[in-house]
């Protein structure tokens, strides 16, 4: 294999990770909640936020991607208390409180910030030798904690006791209620558990990048995507449905024009939830 | 049926405002008794009012919010020294908000409602797009472009006092020539300006007999420029011409760098103003700019550093903020319209072809007849690790090529 090819490889495995970990947390609150979450992106730019944050006044980003999730996840269930949980009947009036949540993060964000973007730094800067091609270390890095993480989330939600409780209450409110659990405190915690998630994700790919307001929305669209092609209800469709996106999206800009390749990916999206509505995995 | 009663209610104040006026001027004059001094329209004596369009909040907001400080700075001190024509400048800032649909509103309220006498700004060609047929054309006001662009707008009533292709490319081509490079790619966002850019860059490498091996382009809402990280290594060309914006532009030369590209690097995109985004990576990165705040600077452009330091301490002074040509464009307006002789469309435009500014930040510059752009002084440069930049070689004043001939 030519190192040309080993990079192709590396790329489209990179660029399709690093969706899969963006997904993940939308997974939960799209996939599982069924909330359309449009203030998710804002969540995934608040985690670069703590990653930048703790690089420069503790010195350490790698200590940011910890804190990211706990940070972003403790203002998910402040923003859940205060505002979301008004909206769990209504997924239009959940879709614009979202949104005007999303802008506020945003401008505030903005608003805060003396230059166009804040840099920083990766924990594991430079690059790997592997057959001829120099790959970054980071994106290796990137790539196992996403498969970390992804089987942690599907143990933990699609597998574990307290996963059934929290799946009995997004099913069959009443009867998860009537059963004693307290399904208030459950979509609590799992909206949580999915701005969390994004947090981490927003902390994980920031390094070696720059921290920017629009970070998060600039990621909506694929995310929203992924989650539609994967379907709606459990966790694993939508990263599937990243994962089958991200892969041409890594591709096909090494076969065809970058520019195209984005509408390519994004017509084929399209083609296939007109022949499969419900997505890649339904229930 | 509300409409009309505030019709009536604004026509009658204006008539009521014009009776004050019209009072005024007839008692200006009385003294001398003139009926034909009533009758002439008065020279205006109030502030000459220059409408300030920039993204002063949303995604350009550090730039334009730098722009009004340029603004300002340059006012006060046309204003310190006696003004135009005896009146004063007095800015209007309309804030564009980084939306080309924003732009086009407050456009129109510059022109209509303020009646700005003329209009600098723009941050971004789409903006110069959205605005230019509200200002220039049906406001018939006049419109200072202060930007670094792709080149070859010629509306009439614009002037243009930022850099085009030709004054940052070529000297770039000829350094990256001085080099030994024989083999080029040409890579970057994908709009106008990379577009107009490349394309100036292969024209003058292809007629100096280099050979551009690639050119590729990545669509404006991409997040991910990995793919065209490995394009550029695997073209293994000696010089790599990169028009990549932020906030991509981070990663890539941060992945080129890791990649182990030792050829030449260029972009016109660099300078003090940007390169702390980058972090230690930009060492060694070339560009071409219109001015660098480090390195030594003439007597002029020393004290004026010093003066804009000390009203701005933590005001960012730079090419990628276009801080020059902000400077440069007010003074030039305002030196056109003292050789008019008053503030008229049709003089200031006349004058406007022949201005020359003496002194500006990094030297003279002057407007090149015929052409409704800007020989402006040019300085090549390379990044250093801390942010600075290391000045190669000073150009001296540089023309425009190929605008409005």
């Amino acid at each position: 294999m030519s190192p040309e090819t080993v990079r192709i490889i590396f790329d489209t495995l990179s660029v399709a990770s690093i969706l899969v970990l963006l997904v993940l947390g939308m997974a939960v609150i799209v996939g599982m909640m069924r909330i359309f979450n449009l203030c998710q992106g804002e969540f995934v730019m608040l985690g670069a936020v703590v990653a930048y944050l703790a690089s420069v006044w503790l010195g350490s980003s790698l200590l940011g991607i910890i804190l990211a999730p706990i940070f972003v996840g403790l203002f998910g269930s402040v923003l859940e208390r205060l505002v979301i949980r008004r909206f769990y009947g209504s997924p239009a009036g959940a879709l614009l409180a979202t949104f005007a949540l999303g802008f506020v993060i945003r401008e505030v964000v903005r608003a805060l910030m003396t230059q166009q973007g804040a840099p920083v730094p990766a924990p594991l800067p430079g690059n790997f030798e592997f057959m001829g091609a120099n790959l970054p270390v980071w994106r290796l890095v990137i790539m196992i904690v996403t498969i970390t993480v992804v089987a942690l989330a599907y143990f933990g939600l699609a597998r574990s006791a307290i996963g059934l409780r929290v799946r009995a209450t997004l099913d069959n409110r009443e009867l998860a209620e009537a059963t004693g659990i307290s399904t208030s405190r459950m979509y609590a915690g799992t909206y949580a558990v999915g701005a969390g998630l994004a947090g981490f994700a927003g902390a994980m790919i920031v390094p070696g990048r720059i921290l920017y307001p629009d970070l998060g929305i600039d990621n909506l669209i694929p995310m929203f995507i992924a989650v539609m092609t994967g379907g709606l209800g459990t966790i694993e469709g939508p990263l599937l449905g990243a994962f089958a996106l991200g892969v041409p999206s890594g591709l096909m800009p090494a076969l065809i024009n970058p520019v195209f390749a984005q509408v390519v990916v994004i017509v084929g999206a399209i083609v296939f939830m007109r022949f499969r509505p419900a997505g890649l995995v339904s229930r | 049926m509300a409409n009309d009663l505030i019709d009536k209610a604004i026509s009658r104040r204006n008539v009521l405002k014009g009776i004050a006026l019209g009072g005024a001027a007839v008692g200006a004059s009385g003294a001398i008794g003139s009926v034909l001094a009533a009758c002439s329209p008065a020279a205006p004596t109030g502030p000459i009012k220059v409408g300030v369009l920039t993204d002063v909040t949303g995604a350009f907001g550090v730039v334009g919010k730098s722009n009004v400080e340029t603004a300002q700075f340059t006012v006060d001190e046309i204003n310190a020294a006696g003004g135009v024509l005896g009146r004063q400048l007095q800015l209007v800032v309309g804030d564009s908000a980084s939306s080309t649909d924003t732009a086009a509103t407050v456009a129109r309220q510059l022109v209509e409602k303020d009646k700005v006498d003329f209009v600098i700004g723009t941050v971004t060609s789409a903006t110069r797009e959205a605005v230019k047929g509200i200002i220039c054309t049906t406001g018939k006001t006049l419109m200072v472009i202060p930007t670094s662009y792709e080149g070859g707008d010629c509306t009439t009533n614009m002037w243009v006092v930022g850099a085009v292709p030709n004054q940052q490319v070529d000297p770039m081509v000829a350094y990256a020539l001085e080099k030994g490079a024989k083999t080029f790619y040409c890579c970057g966002a994908d709009y106008s300006y990379p577009r107009n850019m490349i394309a100036q860059f292969k024209k003058q490498v292809e007629a100096a007999g280099g050979k551009v091996v690639g050119e590729d382009y990545y669509a404006l809402t991409d997040t991910d420029v990995a793919p065209l990280i490995s394009k550029a290594l695997a073209a293994n060309a000696d010089c790599i011409f990169d028009v990549t914006i932020l906030p991509l532009s981070v990663q890539f030369l941060k992945g080129v760098v890791g990649g182990g590209f030792k050829g030449v690097h260029m972009s016109p995109l660099y300078d003090e103003g940007v390169n702390s985004l980058f972090g230690a990576d930009v060492a060694g990165m070339i560009s071409a700019q219109d001015f660098f705040s480090s390195g030594a600077h003439d007597e002029f452009t020393t004290k004026e550093m010093a003066a804009y330091k000390t009203k701005y301490p933590a005001g960012i002074f730079a090419s990628s903020f276009n801080s020059a040509a902000w400077y440069r464009g007010i003074y030039m307006w305002a030196a056109a319209a003292a050789k008019a002789g008053a503030v008229d469309l049709a003089k200031i435009n006349t004058a406007c072809d022949s201005i020359t500014l003496d002194k500006g930040f990094g030297g003279k510059a002057a407007m090149k007849a015929g052409t409704r752009h800007c020989s402006v002084p040019m300085q090549l440069g390379e990044m250093q690790a801390d942010g600075s930049v290391k000045i190669l070689k000073d150009l001296g004043v540089v023309d425009p090529t190929g605008q409005c001939a």
